[in-house]
Order: structure tokens, then sequence, then C-alpha cells
């Protein structure tokens, strides 16, 4: 099968209606940070609490908010979580004023004891206590009467068994009664009339909790900006290096800047949250945009070499169009992945898939009207400047407003 | 099959055997170190342990901490002024103000002995300055001194935290420090975030106590007493356990201890006379006093070190010990470095301050678990059809390399023991994708070869030589980046990283060495081909 037999697409005669899109697609971004939304950091990067809870009914989120606002932990937003089916929440607290405080363990001691019905004290909460809890009760109890014999010691016997009921409820999800208990495998019936007698199950289980202090998420702020911006040095440094070329080194780190701008401001655009996975995938974009820019400049490259008399415009072109099966069709195979992964690899999954589904996209439009537009742009620019004899083309206007700064200053320098 | 290509096939062969051989070794040994029951672990088992898991696929706790080293600084000053206070005690000395946490001043009155306070001071403060005005003494930290001692309660509450976090019984935690006073703590399969949390910034309590009857067990302990309960001054401790019995003995001890560990000032493992492997403590001015009392009166009795409530060992008092002492027994020298490395971590130099927490509950991490791998099998089995498609047999060859850059990164992740997350997953099918690009290249070219005429063979082998410089900048463009992402961010990101970078460097051997192999395996015997399923 083949979908781009020796094409002769004129790629390039749009390049300045491709530049104006790509300007507005920037300006478009820009705005929406800087003077609509701004930019919704996650609690990686502005700092908070994010805890993430399993119900075992559907939960009120109404009733939630009304018992967490009781705690003063400041602005709290209550979301549902992944796939509303499965009674997950997500609660955000905003950071608090001061380091230190135990805010995950606050807002789940206030939900519980907001919404749990009234149960014997001495009871333990089957979906809130972790095995080691669990085995220090038991071994306690000693249900099975193993603390006289000799080939096992109480602790370690219980510890097994504690963790085969939490293995339990890992894979329910979580109990919904003491009598889940019964089902487990591996524990004896002894131990399983014990947490008849002695648990009860709690309306929630506690998935995740993050808290990011201010500090932290300062510091995180500024090693992920270090990274974009020194990894597109570090880009720049390599296409200096292979390509021995002023426009081409300047038309790729053009091309990234292009991306990363577009991603992160389409991202603003769809209210998507800004985090350290997201930077993850920013950074993958930057790898694959250059990718992608480098495969096209290396046949522009060995089309040179050809001793074929050719504009360089009408070179570029052909190159674009050599590469274009292969342009396509690697897109494409990341993209089925990126899709794979966007749809079912779950919430945490879902933005960085986005972000690289968008990337890809730009990415590979930029290495064609925005890496090869700019060495071409470069080039005549330089042409004309050098023959000066002719004043400026009548398609040379739209150049000033909207033409690649580099380009114009690099000459004026000159001048 | 020509000699070259026989040793090509060769390689791939040896190379693919090792890579599951040291997948499969590797699994086995891992299940083998968290083996509890009896028996030992299935295969199935072994091919599920031997890549390492993040904490958030398995489960656990990531902790950012600050060492508030200004507690430090304090006590390290409020030692001084005691110092001083009993070292001029006929000195006549005046008030004393502490205005910083590393400087205090001592009020002159006209009584004052000048020459007493000087002397005190060349002599017992050597790591302070003093300077003299506004009738008083003000005397301040040396700066060494106090990077010293902002150093000394970093690295200790990293030992205190190691040790709580050994005897809380993690398997494979990491507790490191970061910066100059964060420490980062990472507990794999912790379930009970409050509990833990609690145990770390617990101020470990440090106790030495005379011993009132002991080592036995509890029942002989309480039939002591009348009525079997054991007096309100006392207060019976668990001794630590002998190594090899699982047999718990007691002690009964005063509740009004001698000295805590705020009164301990350092301790260092020692060897006394005959070579007998010991430990010297050195304890604080007060520390020294009310230890030299207590001691004196109690010639002949038991002392209990206990810590944490649990009784490290109980030596004979031999004598009067005022501000050192040294605790003899039968200890190997390991046990007298690690006594007094208890006795050094025992209490926490410094509070501790939450910076970052990260809790990940084992229901959540199985079901990313679940979701990584299904959305992985989809993504892989849709480029599959793809290239089979699109190229045909080519195209196979291509899912023969892509399958091995699959077997390839597990192995290489299993044997250097990489660590696979959420992302990192995200990173193992995105090198898929990416690892096709190689293949799509060459084959786009092996296309452009035939059109323009060449013939089946010299397209085969242009294909590939043409392609290579730019299989090469694809490549090295992706793990640049990636090599930025390391620099960054926390354990899931880098994980990510880590996978991309590696299946990128697989990619390299799979999609050009492995692929063209298979093609001169599959065009190369032949004397004459008419065309290439491309």
């Amino acid at each position: 099968m083949e979908f781009f037999r020796q094409t002769n697409i004129d790629f390039l005669k749009y390049k300045w209606w491709a530049i104006g899109a790509s300007w507005a697609l920037i300006a478009l971004g820009l705005f929406t940070i800087f003077v609509q939304k701004g930019l919704k950091f996650g609690i990686d990067f502005s700092g908070g609490t994010a805890i993430a809870v399993r119900f075992a009914e559907r939960p009120d989120i109404d009733r939630l908010r009304k018992i967490l606002d009781g705690a003063g932990l400041g602005e709290i937003g209550i979301q549902r979580y992944e796939e509303a089916d499965k009674n997950e929440v997500l609660i955000r607290v905003q950071q608090q004023k001061k380091e230190g405080r135990d805010v995950a363990g606050d807002v789940l001691k206030t939900l519980r004891q907001g919404l749990a019905s009234p149960t014997d004290p001495g009871k333990i909460d089957l979906n809130t206590e972790g095995k080691g809890t669990l085995a220090a009760r038991l071994t306690a109890a000693d249900p099975d009467k193993v603390s006289g014999r000799s080939d096992v010691t109480a602790g370690d016997y219980y510890t097994q068994a504690a963790e085969r009921v939490i293995g339990k409820r890992s894979s329910l999800g979580l109990f919904h009664a003491a009598a889940d208990v019964n089902g487990v495998e591996g524990i004896s019936a002894p131990v399983k009339a014990w947490f008849q007698a002695n648990a009860y199950t709690g309306p929630f289980v506690l998935l995740s909790a993050e808290n990011v202090g201010p500090q932290v998420g300062a510091d995180l702020q500024k090693k992920a900006l270090l990274a974009v911006i020194w990894s597109t040095v570090g880009m720049l440094a390599y296409v200096a290096f292979r390509f021995r070329s002023l426009p081409f080194g300047v038309g790729a780190v053009v091309a990234l800047v292009h991306d990363t701008l577009i991603t992160v401001g389409l991202l603003a655009l769809f209210g998507r949250e800004f985090n350290l996975v997201v930077v993850a995938a920013l950074l993958t974009l930057i790898g694959y945009s250059m990718n992608d820019t480098v495969v096209v400049y290396d046949r522009v490259r060995e089309n040179q070499k050809t001793p074929k008399k050719e504009p360089l415009e009408a070179l570029i072109n052909r190159s674009i169009n050599q590469t274009l099966s292969r342009t396509i069709l690697t897109s494409g195979a990341t993209m089925l992945v990126v899709l794979a992964l966007y749809f079912l690899g779950g919430e945490v999954l879902h933005t960085f898939a986005l972000t690289l589904i968008i990337g890809i996209v730009v990415g590979t439009y930029s290495s064609i009207y925005v890496a090869a537009a700019i060495v071409v742009i470069w080039k005549d620019f330089k042409n004309r400047r050098r023959l000066a004899v002719v004043p400026a083309p009548v398609r040379a206007e739209p150049i000033a407003p909207s033409g690649p700064p580099p380009a114009s200053k690099k000459n004026s320098k000159r001048r | 099959m020509g000699k070259k290509l026989r040793w090509r096939v060769l390689l791939i062969v040896v190379v693919v055997a090792a890579a599951i051989g040291g997948y499969v070794f590797t699994g086995y040994s891992h299940a083998k170190k968290e083996w509890t029951g009896p028996g030992g672990p299935s295969f199935k088992d072994a091919l599920k342990s031997a890549i390492k898991l993040g904490l958030d696929l398995r489960g656990g706790i990531h902790l950012v901490l600050q060492v508030n080293t200004a507690d430090a600084l304090k006590a390290e000053r409020d030692d001084a002024v005691e110092t001083l206070k009993n070292q001029t005690k006929d000195a006549a000395i005046g008030a004393i103000e502490l205005p910083t946490d590393t400087s205090f001043a001592i009020g002159i009155t006209p009584q004052t002995d000048l020459t007493k306070l000087e002397e005190a001071a060349k002599r017992f403060l050597p790591d302070w300055n003093y300077s003299t005005g506004g009738g008083k003494w003000t005397f301040t930290l040396k700066e060494p001194a106090r990077r010293q001692t902002e150093e000394n309660a970093v690295a200790q509450a990293v030992e205190t935290i190691r040790n709580r976090v050994d005897e809380f019984g993690v398997a494979e935690p990491l507790i490191a420090r970061e910066g100059a006073d964060r420490i980062l703590v990472q507990l794999p399969g912790i379930d009970d975030p409050k509990r833990v949390k609690d145990l770390i910034k617990n101020t470990a309590f440090l106790e030495l106590t005379l011993v009132e009857a002991g080592p036995s067990s509890e029942a002989a302990l309480k039939a002591t007493f009348p009525g079997g309960v054991v007096p309100p001054q006392f207060k019976l401790v668990e001794g630590k356990a002998e190594s090899g019995t699982h047999e718990r003995t007691y002690y009964v001890v005063r509740k009004q201890a001698v000295i805590t560990g705020r009164d301990l000032k350092n301790a260092r493992p020692t060897q006394g006379q005959f070579g007998a492997h010991s430990i010297t403590f050195f304890l604080t001015a007060s520390g020294s006093q009310k230890f030299g009392e207590a001691t004196g009166a109690n010639i002949g009795k038991r002392l209990a070190i206990v810590l944490d409530n649990r009784v490290q060992s109980a030596p004979n008092i031999k004598d009067r010990i005022t501000e050192t002492g040294v605790i003899e027994g039968s200890f190997s020298p390991e046990e007298a470095n690690d006594l007094a490395l208890v006795l050094r971590a025992g209490a926490l130099p410094a509070g501790l301050v939450y910076l970052e927490e990260r809790t990940v509950g084992p229901s959540l991490g199985l079901d990313s678990i679940r979701k990584g791998v299904t959305a992985s099998v989809a993504g892989a089995l849709l480029v599959f059809v793809a290239m089979a498609v699109y190229y045909r047999r080519a195209g196979w060859n291509a899912i023969i390399a892509l399958v091995l850059n699959g077997l390839l990164l597990a192995a290489a992740m299993s044997l250097f023991e990489a660590t696979l997350t959420l992302p990192g997953i995200a990173g193992f099918i995105l090198t898929i994708g990416m690892a096709v690009d190689s293949n799509v290249l060459v084959f786009e070219r092996i296309r452009e070869e035939l059109r323009n005429g060449r013939a089946p063979k010299a397209a085969i082998e242009n294909g590939f030589s043409k392609a290579f410089a730019t299989i090469v900048d694809t490549h090295a463009t992706t793990i640049i980046s990636a090599l930025f992402l390391l620099q960054f961010g926390t354990g899931p990101v880098k994980g990510f990283a880590v996978t991309l970078i590696i299946g990128l460097l697989i990619s390299m051997f799979t999609a050009v060495f492995v692929s063209h192999t298979i093609f001169e395996l599959e065009y190369g015997r032949r004397q004459h081909i008419d065309s290439v399923s491309i």
C-alpha cells in the first residue's frame, strides 16, 4: 500500500498563510494565558493538596463540600474523578499559609467523622487501616492461637493474613461490608470470625494523597522552566554541530519555540492542568519535533550535494515531498500509540497524551512550514539584499509584520 | 548463508537469549527476596517481579522533609550558656540575653570577675567568638562551627530516620539527603501513611534509667510484685530481641529517668582494655551533674539504656560517672558501632517539617498498571497492523524488530534495576511508536531506490546506508531532550526518561542491525530477486 507516490506539492507556496496561521494560534494561546484564564497549575507547581478517594456509594458532592468547609482549610475543590460509576472524587485543598500541617490527614479525618454512621470506637475500619495495623491487632487478639507454637511467630503469621486481606481490598476496590472478608483466600475461619466481630467498613478508601508545600512547588517550577530552556539550547547546539548553518539552526529552534508555545497555549485554552507529567510530555515533544525537522533538513542537505541547478525553494519543496510519506507515516504510528494512551491510559496519562497529540500535529506541521520555510525566507532575504538592484518585490510586503525576527535582526546588522 | 551473515544471526540470537535469561534470572532473584510463604516463587511470579515498580504503581509513600536546623543551633547555644554558667559560678556574672539562635550575651556587673570569665570562655567555649561592650559580653558561634552544627543535625536526622524505618520493617526503603537541609524518604508498599509519618517525625526518646528487675519473662517479672501489678513508679519495658531467637525478655525499670537523650552530647565506639569493644558517651554539663549524682549513689546496680521504650542494653554501674562514661558489654565491633549510632541518632537533633508528601494506595497502583498495560497493548497492536498493511512483508520485518525492541527494553530495565513508573509505561509504548520511525525511514528509502530503477538487492543496501545518518540524528535529538528530562522532576517523570532513553538506544540495534539482517536472510540467499515485498 502506498499513500504518497512521488508527490509534488508546492508546500512553500503557502508559507505566508502558514506563518499567519501560526501567529494566530500563538496569539490565541498567549491571550488565554495572560489575559483570559491563565495557566492552570497543578499542585506540583502551585503547591496544595490533592486527595483521591473511592466511595462505596455514589457520593453527594454538595454534602462532602459542606462537611469539609468546617475544617478551616480554606478553598476546597471537589470533582468527580475517572469514570463516574466508580464513585471516585478528587478533593483539592489550596496551599496552606504555614508549612507542616497534615492537610491530607485532616481532610480524611473530617470526612470520616462527617460521613460515618456511629460505630463502636473499639472496632477497626477495614477501608482505612493498613496492613501494619491489621497485623498488630490480629497478633494481639491471636484468634488462631499461634503464640505458643514454635514453628511460626505470631507477628509473621498475622502479617501474612493482613496482607491477604489488604490484597483482597485492592482487587475489590473497597470492602462494602465486613462480610467481604469471608471471601479472602488463605486465612482461617477464626480470623474471619474475628474480623466479623471487630471490624466495620468505612464509607471510603484512600486512593492517593499528594501534598506539595510552597517551597517545593517553587523549586519544581524553576526546574521545569530550566529543563525546557536547556533542552532547547541542547537542540540548537546539536543542529549547529550537525548542519553548521545558521539559518538551519535558527529555523529548527524557532520551530521548537513555536511548537512549545502553541501546545502550552492550547492546553490553557482547553483548561488542562499543567503538572510534572505535562512538562515531561513537553520535553518529549521538543525531541520529537526536532526529530521531524532533522529528517527534512537531512534530505535538504543531501539534495544540495547533487550538482543540479535548482532554486532553494524548489529544492526544499522537493525534499519535503520526498520525506512526506515518512513524515506522515511516523507521525501516524506515534499518533496511534498516543491515542491508545489517551483513551485507555487513565486519568494520570490523559493530559500527558493530549499534550503529545497536539504536539505531534503541530510538530509535524512546523517542520515543514516553520523550520523549512524560515530557511527559504532567510536565503531569499539575503539574496535580495546582495543583489539590491530592484526594489523589494510586491510579495515582500507581508514580511515586515510577520517575518521571523532573527532574520531581520541579522540583516540589519549587516547593513 | 554468507559467513558474515551467519555471525550477525548468531549475535542476535545470543543477545536475545541473554536478554530472556537475564530477565528471568533477575525475576527469580527478586521474587525469592520477597517470598514469605512456603515453597518458592513460581515462574509467573518471577516474570512479574523482574522489573522494579515505582511508588506510583506498587503503592507507597514519598516524603520530602526539611530539617529545622535552627533547633540544633539553639540547643548548641543553650549548651554553651549552661557550660559557661557552671564554670563561672563564683565570678558573679549578670543577666543572660539570647538575642539570636547563634549568639548570647552575658551581663557584666561591677562585681564580675572578668579574668575568670575570660578564662572560662577561652577554655570551654572554643567555638565561640566574644566581644565586649555595652556592659555585656556578647558570644557568637563561629561560622565553621555553625556550619558543622547544621551539617551534623541533618546527617543525624537522616540516621535517625533510617533507624526508625528499619525498625518499622519496610522493604527497600530510600532515605537520602537532598540539598542542604532536606531529606527524601521513599517507602514502597506502605499503606498506612499516618502511622509512618508519625513514626518518622516522632522525637526518638532515649532514657538511661535504673533497672529494678530483669531481664526475665513478662509473667515472671509481674509475679515478683504484690498482686502481679507493676507499681506506678516503675514500668515494664521490653528488651531488644537477641538475634536468632524469638523469645522476648523484659525489664522492670524506674519511670523517673536518670538522664535522657537531651543530656547526651555525643557517643562513639571505642576499644577498652584487652581489646573489648565498648561505647563511650559524653554528657552535657547539666547531664554530667545529674548522672554523677545518680551513678554515685547506685554503684553495683544496673542501668538500662532505653530507646523508644525498648531496652538496648543494661550494663552494671561500676563507678560514679560524670561527663563521660563507657558502656561495656560483650559487644562485637559492629554492635558497638551500632549502639553508638543509636545513641547519637537516638533523638532527632531538630524538628522536621513535611514539605512534600505523596501517598499512593495499593488499589490505585493496581488500577494504573491495568490501564497502562491495556493502553500499551492496544497501541502496539495498532502499530503492528498499520505496518503489516502498509509495508506487507517488510512490515512483518518491522514488527519483529519492534517486538525485539520491547523484549530487550524489558530485559535492560530489569538488569539495570531501573524503576518502572506509570509515565514509564507511557515511555515504553512511546518508544515503540518512535522506533517505528527508523523502520519507516529505511523502507521509504528502499521504495524510492526501487522507483529509481535500482535492483532489489542494491535498493535494500542503499536504503539502509542512506537512512543511517538520519536515524542517528533522530535518535540523538530525542535522547538529548530525554537527558534534560532526567535531570528534572521526581520519580515518575524520571522513570519516563529512563525508559525512553534505554528504549531508543535499543531501537538503534533492532531497527537497523536486526531489520537489515532479516532482509538479508530473506533476499540475500537468492541469486536473483524480481521484487521486494514492501
